[in-house]
């Protein structure tokens, strides 16, 4: 072995004047620490070989110790002075190691510390390379077992928090939701079969939470899908947890089209809901949500998603028209991963795919095009509704010399939102339709 | 013991020189089954529009039963079992209730606001028992005052015990004797062929404005990680196979009560203490999960929710150590399955709380009688802070465990007790690290505990080597 590292020692103690401990060798010249240990000994030995400058020592001790009766596993820092001294003390002795060697004589520990806290700062990934004890559990998870393990601590507090809901009965003013509607909801979802018409008051609210717990996989995507809806009603923080999972998930076709087919009916009964009478104050607020405010909550809710997902592109934060249109083919894609959503959410009775082809700048400022299904509710006024929302998308990428169109173009579909939800006329937004 | 294992591997002495090319010794750290039993104490949503009767009436229920089988065994199979409503005077009977301590120093927010009364807020005392404090069973209808063979300052408001005795003409009850539930059964545990510890400590104490435990516990990082001491030592740490840290991972100084009372505008660019702590903390455990499973636990200082159960400290705050799966955070109380042998224990609080409302001082004795009591946490909700349950108490002890711990004690005691029907429990007070320097070594196979004390030097040497001895 060279004998280089003498004179890094060397360096280190008389020119730096530094402290040096055996773990911020073994750091900082990558060695096992018993090999820095070793050769601080070795380095201490030699100099004072030499009788060169003073060199102070601190040692490690570690044995055991009789205490009150009590056997005790002492381990300790100790001056060189001191070392003599705790070594009788002690009954038994385990180890001895140079632990630093430093110019000045240390009045107290305290500078050791912070020597070995900035070692260990400089070097957080690799604390434990040089040591001897290897674990072999201790491995990082990579980034999807990781959103794995968050997905699993969302799903089960929600677990019991039904059936704490369950459990609040008598006092709780909340509504109970009862396992029958439960089922039809699920029953609706994954079995594609036609919507129960029952009381979904009580289910609204508890149904993000009835949704998670469902293990299986494909149910978690019906439910996750349906829930965009249920979100309407005031579940916002739900979203980001369902695109996340079905970002993860991969996406069947197959679960697309339940999907959609699942969102339509459940789109249908919720129209319903709306405007049936309830008592709920989650029904209220459907009530008075405008379509607008509905968009402009599944544009915030996008925004959010992109967060988690780093592959992100411009075109997530995008106008909401896009998750609806987008759809029905997001394997294809990589930014349909933003579909998780409801698309549906609002009151569009039909739908029909078309296809389309949009134009769109992306975050580097390129213009892509891309063709795809796009699936365009069927009535008239919904048309122009969907229309007006594709050309401000269109327009949103545009840089900033249009911007102030942009907010023209918002407050235009803001408008035009509104007033499609009063009248079915033909709105001013045909103009800009086809571009 | 600890020392003994790590003294008998043979290992050249670090004192030399080092040896040519030769990378140094790498032990692999011995692994073990481990299932937590999380669902217990995790509270989902939450919603506080219960009252806290209902958890009395779960305890009362569960322990009933328990109860009566207790008292038929202790007193005869003939003894009558009355409930309040049926006392006829005179009669010996056994009843089944919940105790309640009525103390006049017990700090009740109505007195302090009422106006009547004129009463400044109290000061924090250490006890809160006197002389004339008085006992009260309550049963699911009915309460009745007690007296007699029964040791007042012992108990503590909300254990369920049988009592016999009789009912005399003024009312009271008599009492001649009383029984608790005593400890549940035991799954025996299995027998393991080679030494593992499992190391426990609490009140790691960062981000307090003394930094004197720092060096210790760099220390105890280093040799659970296998850097100190020579290659025996590290052997014998790899037999290290779980860390578990019991709460108050943050020192109280902390808990900044100035913060809310302050103006804004003199906050505004302050961050609250716990931050940079939590930073200390996240890099420590960094340290340690690289190389061990550690489980953490919140405590009272530590950024969670109040009530007890304490749920989790959440992953968020551990950016750099949450990436190994090595970090487990767990719920204050805890239990899991270590390697067949069941480990329960808190951070502390109940045993604190028990402390401050009866006449017990030592935190080994309080944590026996809660294990005799079959219950974690008698004095919640009364004085300890709770969630309100509905159906259940999951305080209850159901299976007798048989590491039985509570953290933050001012000194290291364990003690192993056996109970009745053979069961085996080692009780560990696990000491304050930020004040004792010690951690505990669990040893699963013997079912023993040693304290590993860890010091470094500092200006006072004298006084130093004077409290390293008799500490």
């Amino acid at each position: 072995m060279d004998e280089l590292y003498l004179d890094n020692i060397d360096e280190y103690v008389n020119d730096h004047n530094k402290i040096v401990t055996y773990k911020w060798l073994s750091l900082t010249l990558g060695v096992h620490v018993n090999t820095a240990k070793q050769m601080l000994y070795h380095y201490l030995e030699h100099k004072r070989k030499e009788s060169s400058p003073q060199l102070h020592a601190t040692y490690l001790v570690s044995g055991k110790l009789e205490d009150k009766g009590q056997m005790c596993h002492k381990v300790s820092v100790v001056r060189e002075d001191q070392l003599e001294d705790f070594k009788s003390k002690m009954s038994l002795i385990v180890s001895v190691h140079v632990y630093s060697v430093q110019k000045a004589l240390l009045k107290d520990s305290g500078p050791l510390y912070s020597v070995d806290y900035d070692a260990i700062k400089d070097n957080l990934k690799n604390c434990s390379r040089y040591s001897a004890i290897r674990c072999a559990r201790a491995v990082p998870m990579s980034a999807a077992e990781l959103q794995q393990v968050q997905e699993i601590q969302r799903a089960p507090p929600s677990a019991p928090e039904n059936k704490k809901s369950a459990m609040n009965g008598d006092a709780n003013i909340a509504s109970k939701p009862s396992s029958k509607p439960q089922k039809g909801i699920m029953g609706m979802f994954a079995n594609k079969s036609a919507p129960k018409n029952q009381d979904n008051s009580k289910d609204v609210k508890p149904e993000p939470k009835e949704e998670s717990p469902v293990p299986e996989a494909p149910k978690t995507k019906p439910a996750a899908k349906s829930s965009p809806m249920a979100n309407f009603f005031g579940k916002k923080p739900e979203k980001p947890v369902e695109k996340q999972q079905e970002a993860q998930l991969a996406i069947a076709s197959e679960q697309q089209h339940q999907r959609t087919t699942a969102e339509e009916p459940a789109a249908v009964q919720l129209h319903k809901e709306t405007k049936a009478d309830s008592g709920s104050k989650t029904k209220r607020m459907e009530e008075s949500d405008s379509e607008e405010e509905k968009m402009e909550k599944k544009k915030r809710r996008r925004i959010k998603k992109p967060q988690p997902d780093s592959s992100d592109e411009d075109v997530i934060p995008d106008s909401p028209p896009q998750m609806k249109t987008s759809e029905p083919s997001p394997k294809k894609e990589p930014e349909t991963v933003q579909h998780s959503h409801m698309s549906s959410g609002t009151k569009i009775r039909r739908r029909r795919k078309v296809l389309k082809s949009r134009t769109f700048k992306d975050e580097e400022g390129c213009i892509v095009t891309e063709k795809d299904y796009v699936s365009e509710s069927y009535s008239e006024t919904e048309d122009d509704f969907q229309s007006t929302k594709q050309a401000p998308r269109n327009n949103n990428k545009a840089k900033p010399t249009s911007s102030s169109k942009d907010d023209d173009k918002k407050t235009q579909k803001k408008s035009s939102a509104s007033s499609n939800k009063g009248s079915k006329q033909a709105s001013i937004m045909g103009f800009f339709q086809k571009k | 013991m600890f020392s003994d294992l790590s003294a008998q591997r043979e290992g050249s002495s670090l004192l030399c020189r080092p040896a040519s090319e030769d990378q140094g010794p790498v032990f692999e750290r011995t692994s073990l089954d481990y299932s937590p039993r999380t669902e217990r104490y995790r509270v989902g949503e939450r919603s506080f529009n219960r009252q806290y009767a209902h958890i009395y009436a779960a305890r009362l229920m569960e322990m009933r039963p328990l109860l009566s089988e207790r008292a038929k065994h202790k007193w005869g199979k003939n003894v009558h079992i009355r409930k309040l409503c049926d006392l006829e005077t005179g009669e010996q009977c056994c009843i089944v209730g919940t105790l309640f301590k009525r103390m006049d120093l017990q700090p009740s927010i109505l007195k302090e606001i009422s106006e009547e009364h004129n009463l400044l807020p109290q000061p924090a005392r250490n006890k809160y028992i006197t002389e004339a404090d008085e006992l009260i069973l309550e049963d699911e209808l009915q309460r009745i005052k007690l007296e007699g063979k029964i040791d007042r300052d012992k108990c503590v408001t909300g254990s369920v015990i049988a009592i016999f005795g009789a009912e005399k003409n003024d009312g009271k009850f008599t009492v001649e004797d009383f029984c608790m539930a005593d400890l549940p059964s035991q799954t025996p545990r299995p027998t393991l062929s080679c030494d593992k510890f499992v190391l426990l400590a609490s009140g790691l104490g960062l981000g307090s404005s003394k930094a004197d435990s720092m060096l210790g516990l760099q220390l105890l990082v280093d040799m659970v990680t296998g850097q100190l001491g020579d290659a025996g030592e590290q052997s014998g740490a790899a037999t290290i196979s779980r860390v578990l840290l019991a709460g108050n991972l943050l020192s109280q100084s902390t808990q900044d009560k100035d913060a809310s009372t302050k103006a804004k505008y003199l906050t505004k660019k302050t961050q609250a203490g716990s931050v940079e702590a939590i930073r200390l903390l996240d890099e420590l455990l960094l340290q340690l999960v690289a190389s061990v499973p550690v489980d953490v636990m919140p405590g009272q200082y530590d950024p969670t929710n109040y009530t007890l159960p304490q749920q989790p400290l959440h992953r968020c705050m551990f950016p750099l150590s949450s990436v190994y799966p090595t970090l487990q955070l767990v719920s204050n109380p805890y239990e899991a399955n270590i390697d067949g042998v069941r480990f329960l224990g808190t951070s502390g609080q109940n045993v604190c709380d028990i402390k401050k409302y009866s006449s017990m001082d030592s935190h080994l004795e309080i944590l026996e009688e809660t294990l005799r009591l079959r219950h974690l946490a008698p004095t919640a909700p009364d004085t300890l802070g709770c969630y309100p349950f509905y159906q259940r108490d999951p305080f209850m002890l159901e299976e007798c465990p048989h590491v039985y711990f509570s953290g933050n004690a001012p000194v290291f005691e364990s003690k192993l007790i056996r109970g009745s029907d053979g069961q085996e429990v080692l009780l560990v007070t696990v000491p304050d690290f930020s004040s004792t320097q010690t951690a505990c070594l669990v040893n699963l196979r013997t079912l023993r505990c040693e304290p590993a004390f860890f010091s470094a030097f500092s200006a006072d040497e004298d006084e130093e080597s004077e409290m390293n001895i008799s500490h």
